[in-house]
């Protein structure tokens, strides 16, 4: 397991940002590092609690295609969205992502973006074990 | 995206690397092999038995390489797991980060068109 946390501050409402967090029009135009499309028709979010969603990410360079996959956990617009991704289909890149977004004031929105991604059964097993694995920020290990 | 089969040794590794003993050991380990004992010393407080099990969790997940000489068994650090790792993180990182630098740039565009249809405090 390893936890990652993105935090940004828009010059935007905050209604305008979970807006274009959750609707699938405006997901496609910025979902996925650069290079890397998510075609509006590939896109389907049920946004309540155990919705499915997917979307297709496409390479540009390649036009390989990933699909992905998840549920939505908890919404509570505009303020909190939280899903579980199913991975990438071999099992890896599994997690749970929480993304809320904070009123600084009426035009500045504060968004955290936290990522726990889960890369195993296996590390539970081991933890059940006896192992004594705990959750640790893997990041901060790496990056010290 | 991963290869397949890369998922596993991963997992061992992430798992090996989450517990703060172990990474101590790792971090003993990048200064020059060591035996169980040297190790166990940097630890008063756990047992040389438990020492032993963290550095074969290590071992299991290929960031340790044992020596093959009887009651010695030097550890030493390998490197390539936590290379591989790391790229994983690398990989997040590098997704989220443009991410959000692309929202954040279609949200000045909308606002730039004029935020029709929002409403700027509306929450």
């Amino acid at each position: 397991m390893v936890e990652l946390e993105f935090v940004r501050t828009y010059a935007a409402p905050r209604q305008l940002v979970w807006d274009a967090w959750t609707d699938p029009d405006q997901i496609a135009q910025w979902w996925g590092p650069r290079g890397i499309s998510t075609p509006r028709e590939s896109i389907t979010i049920d946004l309540r609690p155990g919705g499915r969603m997917s979307f297709d990410m496409v390479d540009d360079a390649t036009g390989a295609r990933y699909p992905n996959s998840g549920t939505v956990v908890e919404v509570d617009p505009p303020a909190k969205l939280v899903w579980s991704d199913d991975g990438f289909g071999d099992g890896s890149g599994r997690g749970t992502a929480t993304v809320t977004f904070t009123e600084v004031d009426a035009a500045t929105t504060m968004l955290r973006v936290h990522i726990v991604a889960d890369f195993a059964d296996e590390v539970r097993a081991g933890a059940e074990q006896g192992w004594g694995s705990q959750l640790g920020k893997l990041a901060d290990f790496l990056a010290a | 995206m991963a290869a397949a089969g890369t998922s596993d040794a991963l997992s061992l590794t992430f798992g090996a690397l989450a517990d703060p003993t172990r990474r101590t050991i790792l971090a003993r380990l990048s200064e020059g092999d060591a035996g169980v004992s040297e190790l166990a010393a940097l630890f008063p407080a756990i047992s040389l038995q438990a020492v032993s099990k963290h550095l074969q969790v290590l071992e299991r997940a290929g960031l340790v390489a044992r020596g093959r000489i009887a009651r010695q068994r030097p550890a030493h650090l390998r490197a390539e797991p936590i290379a591989e790792a790391s790229a994983w993180l690398a990989y997040y990182r590098h997704f989220y980060e443009e991410s959000l630098d692309r929202l954040g740039e279609h949200l000045a565009r909308l606002q730039g068109a004029g935020p029709a249809g929002s409403e700027p405090g509306g929450s």
